[in-house]
């Protein structure tokens, strides 16, 4: 802890030379969204008791908020600024350049953002400042995480919450106490910008039950901390587009659509390309091709046309636009054909039907290895947090595929 | 006060409030009768947060949600007509499909309130700030204000009320507020408790004109070249009688909030010897701010002036500061093509201003933060700074633009 205050200190002394502090709230747009608020304004409020200046903000661009679709909030907190000054340095944006603390409450986010059309696929750690922290809410280890994320040429800490992505607060859902979870995980890994004082004070006051005040605590004790180095992460494969000059595009704003156009098998549809969604997504689907009694359901209900019809009347699912909604395994009616799974397990979007058909038994064991036994049950908005069914074993694989 | 007497609280708590909060307190505060809804953003957090008051028994109103924001702006004139106060509200392109409401609103001289979030007109469908919108009012009869902070928009949502129902006004008011970076940003204000609200608003009345059984009234007959200019003439002076009304309602507002309104058409910040004056409305001014206490602590003699009310307009009072300095930069958050020397609407609006006076500085506009887009202080000292160099060719400036040079859209023209 002592250790922790000096690094702080030291972090303090800080650009500019002004303690602003800025923290970015990444979400899932609407199953999160009241989440996300209640983080930010519990940060405000909890620094505003201690005597700071705070205030917070969502990105205004994130509305009317989409199902998945990444969104930020922020808050932003000074010591010594008043608020006419500290609302002159960082308030009037639409966007934070940097952030001191980014949290993360879905880590499958970890893969990157794509919040609106030709924004590009970005880096969730694109805004850390070196010696900043980001934070996970996961159940994941620090290393899985940080393997996902860009390489940044600097050493900057990666903070993980033991927890699951949280719908708290959507329409009739459970509260699950993550906002305050994730309240306490701020004051450990940045008690220059709330201490956990001020956070006790801020969920006795706002719900006077110490069976939070005690679930934030054990937040508190429960956050691992490590550090990220210059060589960890990934060389970003995504490009940011570059939007033309004033003078470089046709008048009236008359864009480029995408022509018309399919062919049978694997990307065969034509889609937009400078929005692919697939960043939405914290499940995807796996389809067991050799079970697939070629109904269609799939390919007719999939609401963002994912689904490329094969050759072999089988139906390869693209996974850089699906959303992970999960409408193809609710419809599917084969017992286990199509399943959504933890998207943290895969690190490619490939088209899944091509591996099946290089090798499909060695396809399909691989995919039964990934999926395990447990199966999430895959509604968005369950009302009672994820549901696990467990299995009692695989479906076999059907070499001579399904009816 | 005699010591040992409680002093009485004007302010309720704090609460963290974005800009839409702030007016839906104020709506809740002033007792609003009627309150005319058409979800558009930033409008729909005015709504959401009116309708919790609703739930939670805070508030009494007639919440009417209407087919379009034609019907809604017609059902806030008409309930204002029978006397009961009322809200209504929108922004960018919702705003313009009221425009036939917004006028009859103004020439009925009935005293609703509207907020206009301003966004950027359509198309291509936009959410960010510009400031045409409001702006497209300007002439029409009401009186318009912007609002840079939410305690702001509380207060001035307030403020237009006792504006707009005086008596000797009787003019819808518009609060407008920058869509965004006003109305979504959340910052820590003072609630104020209603009894101190009720001191500073007194109750609407309508007086003789009101539309009520007992007392039949026909509004907006339909007239010829007999009527129509006196009816214009008694606007006119209704609009000149505002300013002073202004000046009297933010005493009130100050005596009874212990607010520091000082000056309620334009704040003034280091203009007193400045050679160079900044002028803007809206949150641009905290950017302004910072830039211009930068460029103090450098020694430039550079102030801003931060205008509220722009309608009426303050002539005399901006003349007065303005004419002292060498040079003024205007920020048009707003177009108004092939306008007088192609330029912004405030750039020509000071120019007037300026005209009778005796010494003219120099007028340099820059047309900035379009659509949302970012005015950072980096962007006001540069324009601080061409408002010096720029010669009399070059009296427009586009800031955060971005440049190219290849022509494609010049080329395309020509196919």
């Amino acid at each position: 802890m002592t250790q922790n205050v000096a690094e702080n200190e030291a972090r303090k002394s800080g650009k500019e030379g002004m303690d602003v502090y800025r923290v970015e709230i990444n979400y899932r747009g609407i199953f999160q969204k009241r989440l996300g608020y209640n983080i930010s304004h519990g940060i405000v409020y909890a620094a505003h008791s201690e005597g700071k200046t705070a205030f917070s903000n969502g990105r205004y661009s994130d509305d009317p908020q989409r199902n998945g679709i990444p969104c930020a909030n922020f808050a932003i907190v000074s010591g010594s600024l008043g608020e006419e000054e500290l609302e002159a340095i960082a308030s009037a944006k639409m966007d934070v350049d940097e952030a001191d603390v980014v949290l993360v409450l879905d880590d499958t986010m970890a893969k990157g953002l794509e919040p609106w059309g030709h924004y590009g696929i970005r880096p969730i750690n694109q805004k850390v400042v070196e010696g900043g922290t980001i934070l996970f809410v996961s159940r994941r280890k620090p290393a899985e995480l940080a393997k996902l994320m860009e390489r940044r040429p600097f050493t900057y800490r990666l903070a993980v919450l033991p927890g699951d992505r949280s719908f708290a607060g959507l329409w009739y859902q459970r509260d699950d106490n993550t906002d305050i979870r994730v309240l306490a995980a701020v004051a450990r890994v940045a008690p220059h910008i709330v201490d956990m004082e001020s956070v006790v004070r801020y969920i006795r006051g706002k719900f006077n039950d110490e069976k939070r005040v005690e679930a934030a605590r054990e937040a508190y004790d429960s956050v691992a901390v490590s550090e990220v180095s210059p060589d960890d992460g990934m060389v970003w494969p995504y490009e940011k587009p570059a939007l033309p000059a004033w003078q470089d595009f046709d008048e009236g704003m008359a864009v480029k659509s995408v022509k018309r156009g399919f062919k049978m098998g694997p990307r065969g549809q034509n889609r937009n390309p400078d929005f692919r969604r697939g960043t939405s997504r914290s499940q995807r689907p796996v389809i067991r091709f050799d079970t697939c009694i070629k109904c269609t359901l799939c390919w007719y209900d999939c609401p963002d046309e994912c689904f490329d019809p094969t050759t072999d009347g089988l139906f390869d699912v693209n996974y850089e636009y699906c959303t992970g909604c999960g409408r193809c395994a609710q419809v599917c009616p084969v017992d286990d054909c199509i399943v959504m799974v933890d998207e943290l397990k895969f690190d490619s979007n490939s088209s899944p039907w091509e591996d099946y058909t290089v090798d499909p038994e060695e396809y399909v064991r691989r995919m039964e290895e990934i999926k395990g036994l447990s199966r999430e049950v895959p509604s968005p908005v369950t009302g009672m947090g994820e549901r696990i069914l467990e299995r009692k074993e695989s479906v076999p694989f059907k070499p001579k595929g399904g009816k | 006060m005699a010591a040992g007497l409680k002093e009485e609280k004007v302010y309720e708590r704090e609460e963290l409030a974005s800009g839409t909060d702030g007016v839906a307190q104020a709506v809740r505060l002033a007792d609003v009768d009627v309150f005319a809804a058409y979800p558009i953003r930033p409008y729909t957090g005015v709504m959401d947060r009116l309708a919790k008051f609703i739930a939670d028994g805070k508030f009494d109103a007639e919440y009417i949600i209407a087919d379009g924001e034609h019907s809604q702006f017609e059902i806030g004139k008409h309930a204002s007509s029978v006397g009961a106060r009322s809200f209504v509200g929108s922004s960018g392109t919702g705003w313009l499909y009221a425009m036939e409401a917004l006028a009859t609103t103004a020439t009925d001289r009935l005293p609703v309130v509207a907020l206009v979030g301003n966004r950027a007109l359509d198309d291509p469908g936009a959410f960010g700030v510009e400031h045409n919108d409001a702006m497209l009012v300007r002439d029409l009869g009401w009186l318009v204000v912007w609002a840079s902070t939410a305690q702001e928009a509380l207060d001035t949502t307030l403020v237009a009320y006792r504006v707009a129902e005086d008596p000797s006004v009787m003019m819808p008011c518009a609060v407008a507020m920058d869509g965004g970076y006003l109305t979504h940003s959340e910052h820590i204000i003072k609630v104020p408790t209603k009894e101190a609200v009720s001191r500073f608003l007194p109750r609407y009345s309508l007086g003789r004109r009101v539309m009520h059984p007992d007392n039949p009234v026909s509004i907006a007959p339909q007239i010829n070249e007999d009527w129509c200019m006196e009816i214009r003439r008694q606007n006119w002076e209704a609009a000149k009688r505002a300013k002073q009304v202004i000046y009297q309602a933010y005493r009130e507002f100050n005596s009874v909030f212990g607010s520091k309104y000082t000056n309620p058409f334009f704040d003034e910040y280091m203009t007193s010897d400045a050679d160079t004056v900044v002028i803007g409305m809206g949150t641009v001014s905290s950017a302004a701010k910072v830039a211009v206490s930068r460029l103090r602590e450098k020694g430039e003699k550079v102030g801003f002036i931060k205008l509220r009310w722009f309608r009426p307009f303050p002539t005399e009072e901006l003349r007065k500061t303005l004419s002292a300095a060498k040079r003024v930069t205007v920020i048009d958050r707003d177009f108004a093509h092939g306008g007088p020397d192609d330029g912004g609407v405030l750039y020509n609006e000071v120019r007037a201003a300026l005209y009778d006076s005796a010494n003219r500085p120099k007028v340099v506009d820059f047309i900035a933060g379009l659509g949302g887009r970012e005015i950072s202080i980096e962007d006001v000292t540069k324009m601080v700074e061409l408002t010096s160099s720029s010669t009399m060719d070059e009296k427009i400036h586009w800031i955060g633009l971005r440049e190219g040079t290849k022509g494609a859209a010049v080329e395309n023209r020509r196919q």
